[in-house]
């Protein structure tokens, strides 16, 4: 998604937002642009395509104490320079960067022509009107911009967000004025920091790590003005707040390679620890801790999106069998338009940013109907974290890479952990029954570490990528369990090498889908768990007859599966509830191979942003 | 001046220890081997630091990441095969810019910041010596003073001149380094027989002694190294471990955070125990152990002398010494293990450990009352059912199900 970076009060602006620029990267645009306020007029500068296009055009600018910088993911109008941010007012004496949708564009615009018909816009973006809207407030306050008091500004800026319906993160500089840059926040991520000399806000809490140690996070309908000196924040109301900054969970070297050749591998091999801070503290032998539950439903909800919502759906078949209590999944922007009814239920949304708009909107609707809420989150200083009534952070550290790996394990240890304690309030999972987990979890990330370095694996692996060159669609199949991983290896693959893949449930084969396979299409079946296991390899059987060429990815224990399949993946041995975690693994690093081999940027795939702020 | 750590190989030697990580990472007394020589070499001028990786490389990204922790430039540079020494060296080369002199280190071995320091010094090419009981295991270092006369590598036992061996840390000039770059295109893939060649050629390489070097080659210098590196240990108990009434703990310890000793366990150190673990009720911990984080271990159990890896499981009433329990292993109830002076022949040589219990690879899984004899080893993932007199050596995957 866009992504907005401003600074003030330091006087390497130009690097430091190129710096910032960089960081966000991985939220995926397709241009970007910066603004330095300096003497006479604003400079700005735009290119469409990579930062590489944008960098040799600000090699030689001028010294400036203030600027503001953006990457674009095109929604509104096509990415062309044009298009690309900062916009201008009319007379290039405002610029502005505009993360969100402003949903009341069409009136606005009309508003502005009929006020001053001499505005002229440039783009086809929603964002250039705020930059019209300013300029039409400071000509009407007939107050002199070069010099006018802060507080004179600040009410014409606040007169302008009263006018804007919907999402945006705002940033604006104004031509002679190199001592602030006015903010707002609402539906869309900000975050705002200030040591006494130098300003930063930032879409992302990764853009600003290293450079500052303490931050304020922006509540929704926050505005104001970062000076040289200071940062004001009001409320929607307009009052001051008295904002407490937060110290930064992360540190530097978290949202960097350190040696890997891309963020998903080192992603993909982190999952390890990420399964130990995400239990930590929170599994014993006796009892699941620290974290609670607000309300001991008879029904559940559950809202996510993408790789959340095949986490989400893992947690579903947890939560039935461990606790007995019935579970509806929604898709997180399906729910928020549906019309939820029946008793009063658990509304559990899970999110790898917290930010994700459709994930937002769909708790805030569950709220408003009077549904507790429990959010499954990475970044605990996120939105969705705050605004739930209880936030089980899954501890996975900065995710980087757009398809999302290390954050999906630790969305599913929530949903297992939340499964696992509602079951034992409902008295259907036992004290023994933990006990057992509990040995086998404490084994889990070791056995991770052994199939991630397993030469075997890697070999198979090479293999398995074998089957897909030159291959258009590919199927992922599973049951119960395996279901959920057949669609997250499907959304992998889709993802990061363009393949098109699906990810059905066993059963589903005969009605459909079967008609597809032809010969030497590529098939991966994820084992499951008991009798269904057998079902499935009847499946891969009914596939593989057809021509198909079937990978088949099952635990070391499994004998039956080489008679029914081309290729074998093993790996480890581990609790039923935690086998999918394992072959996860393996369909993540398929992916991974196959997108490389295809000469696919993993990090950032075409179209596709890091989190999804806008619906 | 720049440093190369040579971390690619793998240590076979050290069986399933080494299934998912290389020998550099393995764990003693809190933190891998590489952690150590980092943190000696922190203590010296030196600055920037070259890792070259290999074998399971990934877990030495992860873990070192861009060197945040450590007062060190670390870049890695990953060997493009398992070539040898040079190789790797060649594969580290590159990121040498105008130097006059690199450091050369292996990652498997740890020397003191001291001898590094006085090795600094030398003027010209520098190798650090040290005296060892089985000199025909390594390259044995003739001296003429302090210069080197020759080296030979693995000489015949017989055939022994000197108790001298090299211990791998080299301070080369780029010239020399030039020549070895040269040898190993025409096929020489051993550093030092290479600089063997350039000393009869007339090359000085300066000396330094040291009596602070130790050599990680089979399981058992595991404990050795441990016993060693726990003398390091201050005793520090993190604010966020719950130590329980009625437990003793003595001497130096370190109990890291998240760490809970329940009631009635004693504990006298030298003992490193890390972050996250539980211990006890009743547990009784003694002498050179460490215990690395996520570990638990039950009600009533003994540990003694021992290198204990990442979330190992051991429960009640086990008695453990002398021994090396790799990650993830579960031990159940009533575990006992012998430990006694043990002779072991590996590739004909003869190897006289004085003491020695149990050695697990990964995931290992002892039922009850499992009684292992000293020296029992074991591969990875090895399941041994309950009651077995286990004794011997078991592979990776075996099963031990009837009696031995």
């Amino acid at each position: 998604m866009c992504g907005i970076f401003g600074v003030t009060g330091d006087s390497s602006t130009t690097e430091l937002l190129i710096r910032g620029l960089k960081r966000m990267e991985y939220r995926g645009y397709d241009s970007s642009g910066i603004c330095l306020v300096n003497g006479k007029k604003l400079i700005r500068k735009r290119a469409v395509g990579p930062l590489s296009n944008l960098e040799p055009l600000v090699e030689d600018l001028p010294e400036s104490e203030c600027g503001i910088a953006h990457t674009r993911w095109a929604t509104h109008g096509a990415p062309t320079k044009e298009n690309a941010h900062p916009h201008f007012s009319t007379d290039s004496k405002i610029a502005v960067v505009h993360n969100g949708i402003i949903e009341n564009e069409v009136e606005l615009k009309k508003k502005i022509k009929s006020l001053d018909e001499g505005i002229k816009f440039e783009s086809e973006t929603d964002s250039e009107l705020v930059a019209h809207l300013l300029s039409i407030e400071l000509k009407n306050s007939e107050i002199d911009i070069k010099i006018a008091k802060e507080e004179d500004i600040l009410s014409c800026w606040k007169s302008v967000l009263d006018k804007l319906e919907g999402s945006f993160a705002l940033a604006v500089v104004i031509n002679g004025r190199k001592d602030f840059i006015l903010f707002a926040r609402k539906f869309a991520p900000l975050i705002i920091s200030h040591d006494g000399e130098r300003g930063i806000l930032a879409s992302d809490v990764s853009c600003v790590v290293g450079l500052t140690e303490n931050v304020f996070y922006l509540n929704e309908g926050d505005w104001g003005i970062l000076t040289n000196s200071e940062a004001q924040i009001f409320n929607v109301d307009g009052d001051l707040v008295e904002a407490e900054p937060k110290k930064l969970e992360w540190e530097l070297g978290e949202a960097e390679l350190g040696g890997y050749p891309t963020f998903m591998l080192k992603e993909i091999y982190e999952q390890p620890r990420v399964v130990r801070d995400c239990l930590r503290g929170r599994l014993s032998r006796e009892k699941i801790k620290g974290f609670s539950i607000p309300f001991n439903p008879r029904l559940l909800r559950i809202v996510g999106c993408g790789t959340a919502y095949n986490a989400g759906l893992l947690a579903r078949y947890y939560i039935e069998q461990l606790s007995k209590i019935p579970v509806i999944l929604d898709h997180a922007h399906e729910f928020r338009y549906g019309a939820p009814s029946g008793p009063k239920s658990l509304v559990i949304g899970i999110s790898q940013s917290g930010e994700t708009a459709d994930t937002l909107a769909a708790i805030e609707a569950a709220q408003e109907r009077g549904y507790p809420t429990l959010g499954i989150v990475n970044v605990e200083s996120s939105t969705i974290a705050r605004n739930v009534d209880s936030l089980l952070g899954i501890r996975a550290g900065p995710e980087i890479g757009v398809a999302s790996t290390k954050a999906f394990t630790g969305q599913v240890l929530g949903g297992l952990l939340v499964a696992m304690k509602l079951g034992q309030l409902s008295k259907t999972f036992h004290r023994e029954d933990l006990s057992y987990f509990d040995r086998h979890a404490r084994m889990l990330p070791t056995s991770m570490e052994r199939m991630l370095n397993d030469q075997n694996i890697k070999t198979k692996l090479w293999e398995a990528q074998q089957y897909f060159v030159g291959k258009n669609h590919a199927f992922f199949l599973g049951r119960n369990t395996s279901y959920p991983i057949a669609l997250e290896g499907a959304l992998k693959l889709k993802e990061i090498s363009y393949i098109h893949a699906e990810g059905y449930a066993g059963g589903e084969l005969k009605h459909g889908p079967l008609a597809l396979v032809e010969e030497g299409t590529p098939i991966v079946v994820i084992a499951s768990e008991g009798s269904s296991h057998k079902k499935l390899l009847g499946n891969a059987r009914e596939v593989a007859s057809r021509g198909a060429k079937v990978i088949f990815i099952t635990h070391q224990e499994d004998e039956l599966a080489e008679s029914h399949a081309d290729l074998v993946i093993k790996v480890p041995r581990t609790h039923d509830l935690l086998q999918p975690l394992l072959y996860n693994i393996i369909c993540q690093l398929l992916s991974l191979n196959i997108a490389e081999e295809r000469g696919c940027n993993v990090d950032r795939p075409r179209n596709l942003a890091k989190s999804v702020t806008v619906e | 001046m720049q440093a190369i750590i040579l971390a690619g190989g793998r240590g076979k030697r050290l069986g399933g220890l080494t299934d998912s990580r290389s020998k550099v990472m393995l764990p003693v007394a809190g933190k891998p081997m590489l952690e150590w020589l980092l943190n000696e070499l922190e203590q010296t001028k030196i600055k920037d630091v070259v890792i070259v990786y290999y074998y399971a490389g990934e877990r030495i990204l992860t873990h070192f990441g861009s060197g945040r922790k450590f007062d060190l430039n670390i870049t890695f540079s990953k060997q493009e095969s398992d070539r040898g020494t040079v190789g790797s060296l060649i594969s580290g080369h590159s990121f040498i810019e105008n130097d006059d002199r690199v450091l050369i280190l292996n990652g498997d071995n740890i020397v003191d910041s001291k001898s590094i320091n006085s090795l600094l010094k030398v003027k010209g090419n520098g190798l650090i010596v040290s005296e060892h009981n089985t000199p025909y295991n390594f390259g044995v270092v003739e001296l003429r003073g302090s210069v080197v006369k020759s080296i030979t590598e693995k000489p015949d036992k017989n055939q022994i001149r000197s108790r001298i061996v090299s211990t791998g840390v080299w301070l080369l000039n780029k010239d020399v380094f030039e020549k070895i770059k040269l040898d190993f295109e025409e096929g020489q893939t051993e550093l030092s027989t290479s600089i063997s060649k350039q000393i009869k050629d007339g090359l000085k390489i300066e000396t330094v002694r040291t009596n602070n070097w130790h050599d990680v080659d089979h399981p058992w210098d595991l404990n050795t190294l441990n016993r060693y590196l726990l003398k390091k240990t201050e005793r520090n108990i993190s604010k966020d471990a719950e130590i329980a009434d009625f437990s003793t703990i003595e001497g130096d310890v370190h109990i890291g955070k998240g760490t809970i000793i329940h009631t009635g366990c004693v504990i006298q150190g030298p003992v490193h125990i890390g972050d996250d673990c539980e211990i006890g009720p009743l547990a009784v911990i003694t002498g050179s152990t460490s215990i690395s984080s996520g570990c638990r271990i039950g009600p009533y159990t003994r540990i003694r002398s021992s290198l204990i890896m990442r979330d190992v499981q051991i429960d009640s009433n086990c008695s453990i010494h002398h021994s090396i329990i790799g990650p993830a292993t579960s031990l159940k109830s009533n575990v006992e293990v012998d430990a006694s002076t043990v002779d072991k022949i590996v590739r004909n040589t003869h190897y006289h450990i004085r003491r020695l219990g149990l050695v697990t690879g990964e995931a290992c899984m002892l039922e009850q009352g499992v009684v292992c004899a000293p020296g029992t080893m074991l591969g990875s993932q090895v399941y041994v059912s309950r009651r077995i007199n286990l004794e011997g050596e078991h592979d990776t995957g075996s099963k031990v199900i009837g009696g031995t």
